[in-house]
């Protein structure tokens, strides 16, 4: 038996016995392949052999009625689902009728406004440099006071020098 | 002689698929005014928001989308799942559809990439699919056509795994023009639409796909 499996057809005509198989060739074709067939014992075998071999790879099913009811009621529920998921963005585009235009244009225009205004302040205080040298200053300006009082101390101290000198000498 | 009663055997709990006619009598008594609209009239009617017409089309095409499932998946819970998700994707993309197509074609075009896709991320191994299939015998809405001796049963159940692993190494491309064809009895044109390629390039693909079994199941024959 397992021979026949090796039986080889002839290789200009193996598609076509193929076809011829399942019933797709037609016309003139056929009636080529038809008188070669009776003469040639390989291409005969060979289409025995297609015709024992490929029903054997056929695995049909025809599932009972129940079967089918459940399989419409679930998809039913399968589509409900996707239909709830889609309705959130499906009536997304109904915000965009013609009476909303305006009023979104017009919040749209007022939100670029204020961050471009808010963003632009942004930017202009961190990219003044002598703003930061200014940032810097205040601080010891606020101190001139304290410092002037420095200034008295080192006086004071200078005095009470000279005095002890002065006694020194005395 | 053995491996051919069980080819026997797995034909007994083959079945064809199902016609329009079988289809049209699984879902009589259910009666609409949608009942008579054709496919096109339904997406458009869907399009616009019609959930009762989508449902419609999902009656309709429920039951093939299923099976083309099975093709891929050769397993009833794993079918129901990619069809499913087949449908709710369709869902999802109909207002993308633009009628240039069928809606069957665009579709099962559907099915057939979410097969793919699903094929792509499962790695199964030859023990796992045992698994799956002996829990889909143990299933109580499992009903094979007729009991079969138990050792046919062994042996068909061998058959389907050797068969599953060859398909399993099929490319992509093989494998679907190949269960388009063999299993769903499409025609070469129909895959061709559905794979978004020339009708030549579907041939080809069975034809590599056919002989590319034949070397892994030889032994069967």
């Amino acid at each position: 038996m397992a021979h026949q499996a090796h039986t080889s057809a002839c290789e200009t005509y193996e598609e076509d016995l193929v076809l011829l198989h399942y019933g797709e060739l037609s016309g003139a074709e056929r009636q080529k392949l038809d008188s070669h067939l009776a003469s040639c014992a390989g291409c005969a075998s060979y289409l025995k052999e297609l015709a024992t071999l490929l029903p054997l790879t056929v695995k049909s099913d025809e599932p009972p009625q129940e079967f089918w009811q459940n399989y419409s009621r679930e998809l039913r529920g399968k589509l409900d689902d996707v239909a709830a998921k889609k309705a959130w963005w499906q009536n997304f585009p109904t915000i965009f009728r013609p009476g909303y235009v305006p009023a979104f244009a017009t919040a749209a225009i007022v939100v670029l406004a204020l961050t471009f205004t808010l963003s632009k302040t942004v930017w202009d205080t961190k990219s003044n440099p002598q703003d930061d040298e200014m940032a810097e200053a205040l601080p010891v300006a606020e101190n001139l006071d304290f410092f002037s009082a420095m200034d008295i101390l080192d006086d004071l101290e200078l005095l009470e020098f000279i005095g002890s000198q002065s006694n020194n000498a005395a | 002689m053995a491996c051919l009663q069980a080819a026997e055997g797995v034909e007994a709990f083959r079945r064809p698929f199902l016609s329009p006619s079988s289809v049209s009598e699984t879902t009589k008594g259910r009666e609409s005014p949608l009942t008579h609209s054709g496919d096109e009239e339904l997406v458009a009617l869907a399009q616009r928001g019609d959930r009762q017409a989508f449902e419609e089309l999902i009656e309709r095409h429920s039951q093939k989308a299923y099976h083309i499932a099975f093709g891929f998946a050769r397993d009833r819970e794993e079918a129901k799942d990619l069809s499913q998700e087949a449908f709710l994707k369709a869902f999802a993309y109909l207002k993308k559809f633009d009628g240039r197509s069928s809606f069957y074609t665009w579709f099962y075009r559907i099915v057939v990439n979410v097969c793919l896709d699903y094929k792509r991320r499962a790695k199964r191994t030859l023990a796992g699919e045992f698994d799956e299939t002996a829990e889909s015998q143990m299933d109580p809405s499992y009903q094979p056509a007729k009991p079969l001796p138990l050792d046919q049963q062994v042996l068909a159940g061998q058959i389907s795994l050797k068969v599953d692993a060859a398909l399993q190494t099929l490319p992509a491309k093989q494998r679907t023009a190949f269960i388009l064809k063999n299993h769903q009895g499409l025609a070469i044109k129909e895959i061709a639409e559905m794979m978004q390629t020339a009708e030549g390039t579907v041939k080809v693909h069975l034809h590599r796909a056919v002989t590319a079994l034949r070397l892994s199941l030889a032994e069967l024959v």
